[in-house]
């Protein structure tokens, strides 16, 4: 293949090549897959044939509704643009024949678009409904019906079909009820609105002020802009469609590397691993030091359970972090880049693997990039499954190919990092809005945000929460938003007791504090961290207790042994944790726990040790009465809560099983 | 494996011999010295022969299986030779092939590599992801991700153990069923999950897991 040119960007970006008129995206990253995204692909393939309507299949990667699994986003002419989440292969004929050949919508797979309209600026053809209340979905079948009822009295019942929703995006707010194409959507609607709505709006084409949604949708989507809109497997896909690589052009031919970071330097970018150091000033440190070879390394070791924002940008958008890495490359003068990716990801690796051989097949890797005279390739490390190696000399360590344990900083990784030259390693995230930012300009990304932490976040929101999924909201969004309003707020509709962001180096945030504003600041004011955006969703019935023992176990099992303070600290911490938990603490036990954990916070090596100990400090400190009735209430409370704890999920209702301990727990 | 035939007096015949595996031949010797106190000249003979016979073929199997491993392993390191630090990438494709990592396959990348084997095994037992044993035929894993455990990963593992009636981290007697538990597997929006040879199932339930138990082993049934 031909290496590519300035020109053939430039011609890119002035023709963009425009969408087929009629398409089907299937969503395929890990998640979907493993809720049969594949079978639905093929179901999908297998029915187009007997389609008379030709249409584009497409593979792309995740939107961000995990909750919703397998999705797939549907164009077809005069009909809106919709996302259909949990298809069967069963479905796929249905939905061909339905959607395109009749131009009706599937009930009950619908997800409401998240982009709401003020204003009708096209006939109604389609009605969403969804009942948002407690009792979810119970009146949406009469809303269906009622509406069915008077669109047939005004005579218009072939004209505007009427959806019962799987989502509607909006959660307790009554019956919902969303008018299509134009997306104008109505809150809390009563049985005698329905008349109204459809004279109104549907017949005059007016909206009705009293019932519209106004609230704009919390997300703004930078990180995630192509997820689920580019095929990950296609370069060219992404170079015609999504201006691909037009920042690196950008970069490479009209502004010189101090410029690159002059402009990171006005977005005031922030690391989005967590620690939050600003990106200009690594690149700057990085740039600064006089050296033969500088190398840059993405970060996508994502250790923290319950995270999945790095995967899914990887796997979903592999060019835009790709070039993310080259700019980061030319703005320090670097020449080699590494992918260090968990081996736990294989579809992950598999796409950047994919993505560096097409770039490499049409020169944007490899020497004199875009005729440029600028040097760059890139290559994959695998990690192998240790959390400690998302620390940054322990990840150096990997890939140069010993164990990973950490080494003491300074020398910092921008002075002395892999084989002793200057690295500087960025998260996936920060990468991936870095050509962002390049395009429109760091003002535009700072514009969002908060003073002290711009732009927006990608939080994976999991565990007990209606709608698990990837959310991307401006810093400076409140916890409660972020689990409320856009993720539906507690499953079952139980009480929320606390968030826990950051993983296993961040705490718990309880139920009054969720109104904090996300940024890098309040959550360490709260004792948590931001971390990589893993953000868990607790109710009731979780014992922060045992929540506490999860992490620190994990920060256990996960030490490298290197340091006593990590070493001994954290398992001398866990056992006394476990005697608490088995009613057999001290009252004396608490004093130890914080002494414990100040020893560890100021004497460990490496972020893995300092932070391990905040999941139990913060829970002490905003949820001590329950340490305090496990020790007050003894061995026998220990046991009820232990029952009532292994009585409640999913309805689990064979007896308990006498269970043989396993080795490992023996032994400790 | 034959059933040892009785041994008919001093003067068995040779082609009585002839289909017995070692261990046989080991125990049919004890047996006629038992019942004669001494071991006739002729059977003595014959089952040393046997046993150099079958002592030169293993010898040949070996030679073969050293060659193989000494072939494989040259060519993963040919393939990351002029790379720095690609000892974990070697170690990745080793797994990648076998399914874990063969101590013979680690000496002989030592020698290839000019890596002191203890580096070697230092590397592979610091990360999770290596392991030295073979893995069983299937393979059963729970994820043990923060999301999979607020919503009862606890109670699917310990239900896991009540039916194989093993811990995490071991295989079932006959090597067949492997189970593990592992950190995150990144489907958290599915939670609890769990991964039965390759395929992720979501949402599971305590109650499904004998139904899972008992196809891993119908499985193994048709396997044998």
């Amino acid at each position: 293949m031909k290496p590519l040119t300035r020109q053939d960007l430039a011609q890119f970006a002035a023709a963009p090549a425009a969408d087929p008129a009629e398409w089907i995206r299937v969503q395929l990253d890990t998640g979907g897959i493993a809720a049969g995204a594949e079978t639905v692909y093929a179901a999908l393939e297998q029915a187009r044939a007997a389609q008379p309507r030709p249409f584009t299949l497409l593979r792309t990667g995740s939107v961000g509704y995990s909750f919703a699994d397998p999705v797939v986003e549907v164009q077809a002419a005069g009909m809106p643009r919709v996302h259909y989440g949990c298809l069967t292969p069963e479905l796929a004929p249905r939905l061909l024949s339905e959607h395109f050949g009749a131009h009706r919508l599937l009930d009950d797979h619908v997800i409401a678009t998240r982009r709401r309209g003020l204003k009708l600026d096209a006939p109604v053809t389609h009605l969403l409904v969804g009942d948002t209340g407690a009792a979810a979905s119970s009146k949406t079948e009469f809303f269906q019906f009622s509406f069915q009822e008077e669109l047939k009295r005004r005579g218009l019942a072939d004209r505007v079909q009427v959806v019962r929703a799987f989502d509607m995006g909006i959660y307790d707010e009554g019956a919902v009820v969303q008018l299509l194409p134009s997306g104008v959507t109505y809150t809390n609607v009563l049985a005698p609105d329905v008349a109204r709505i459809v004279t109104d709006s549907i017949l005059g084409g007016r909206v009705l002020d009293d019932l519209l949604w106004k609230t704009p949708d919390k997300q703004v989507r930078i990180v995630l802009r192509h997820c689920g809109q580019v095929d990950p497997d296609s370069a060219d896909d992404y170079l015609r469609r999504v201006s691909g690589y037009q920042a690196l052009a950008k970069a490479l031919f009209t502004l010189t590397p101090e410029q690159v970071i002059a402009e990171l330097k006005v977005s005031a970018l922030r690391g989005r691993g967590g620690a939050g150091f600003p990106t200009w000033m690594k690149w700057q440190l990085t740039r600064a030091q006089p050296a033969r070879q500088r190398y840059v390394i993405c970060n996508g070791d994502e250790g923290d359970p319950g995270a999945f924002m790095d995967r899914s940008v990887l796997e979903s958008d592999p060019h835009t972090v790709l070039e993310g890495m080259m700019i980061a490359a030319y703005a320090m003068g670097a020449s080699q880049g590494y992918f260090y990716i968990r081996a736990e990801y294989p579809k992950a690796v598999e796409r950047i693997q994919r993505a560096l051989d097409q770039a490499r097949e049409r020169g944007l890797l490899g020497k004199n990039i875009l005729g440029s005279g600028f040097n760059f390739d890139a290559k994959i490390r695998l990690g192998a499954g240790a959390f400690v190696c998302g620390e940054e000399t322990a990840l150096i360590a990997s890939i140069e190919g010993r164990r990973g344990s950490p080494s003491p900083r300074p020398p910092y990784p921008s002075v002395r990092g892999l084989w002793g030259m200057p690295t500087a390693i960025n998260n996936v995230e920060t990468l991936a809005i870095v050509p962002a930012i390049l395009l429109q300009g760091g003002a535009w990304f700072a514009s969002h945000g908060t003073d002290t932490s711009k732009g927006t976040k990608v939080f994976a929101v999991t565990g007990k929460v209606r709608n698990a999924q990837l959310v991307e909201v401006p810093m400076g969004t409140t916890l409660r938003e972020i689990v409320f309003d856009v993720c539906g707020g507690v499953l079952d509709g139980k009480d929320i007791k606390a968030v826990q962001t950051g993983g296993p180096s961040g705490g718990v945030i309880p139920n009054p504090l969720l109104d904090t504003p996300v940024s890098y600041e309040t959550l360490q004011q709260l004792g948590s961290i931001m971390g990589s955006g893993g953000m868990l969703v607790m109710d009731q019935s979780d014992s922060m207790v045992e929540v506490a023992k999860f992490y620190l176990r994990f920060c256990v099992d996960e030490s490298c042994g290197k340091c006593a303070p990590c070493r001994i600290g954290g398992y001398q911490l866990l056992q006394v944790l476990d005697r608490i938990s088995r009613g057999r603490g001290a009252a004396s036990d608490i004093a130890l726990i914080h002494r414990v954990c100040h020893a560890m916070q100021k004497a460990s090596l490496c972020g893995l040790g300092q932070t391990a100990p905040n999941p139990v400090l913060s829970t002490l400190r905003y949820f001590g009465e329950e340490y305090q009735a496990f020790i007050e209430g003894g061995p026998s409370y220990a046991r009820k809560a232990g029952k009532a704890a292994a009585a409640k999920p999913t309805g689990a209702t064979t007896p308990p099983i006498p269970v043989p301990v396993p080795a490992k727990e023996a032994s400790s | 494996m034959k059933t040892i035939p009785a041994p008919h007096g001093p003067d068995a015949s040779a082609a009585d011999l002839k289909n017995i595996d070692e261990v046989s031949l080991i125990e049919l010797l004890e047996k006629v010295e038992q019942k004669h106190g001494f071991i006739p000249r002729d059977i003595s003979d014959e089952v040393a022969r046997l046993m150099e016979v079958k002592l030169e073929r293993l010898r040949r199997i070996q030679g073969k299986l050293d060659s193989t491993i000494r072939r494989d392993v040259q060519q993963h390191v040919s393939h990351w030779r002029n790379e720095e630090g690609n000892l974990i990438m070697i170690l990745h494709a080793i797994q990648n092939q076998h399914g874990y990592i063969p101590r013979e396959v680690a000496m002989e990348l030592s020698r290839e590599l000019g890596v002191k084997l203890a580096r070697i095994y230092e590397v592979i037992t610091f990360y999770h992801y290596f392991k030295l044993v073979p893995p069983g035929a299937h393979s059963l894993t729970v994820c043990n991700g923060t999301a999979c455990y607020l919503k009862g990963s606890g109670d699917l593992i310990n239900e896991v153990r009540a039916q194989l009636g093993i811990a995490e981290g071991q295989t079932t007697a006959d090597r067949q069923i492997h189970f593990d538990t592992v950190r995150c597997i990144g489907c958290c929006g599915m939670a609890p999950a769990m991964v039965v040879d390759g395929k992720t199932c979501g949402h599971v339930k305590t109650s499904d897991i004998p139904g899972q138990v008992a196809v891993l082993k119908a499985k193994k049934e048709k396997v044998a």
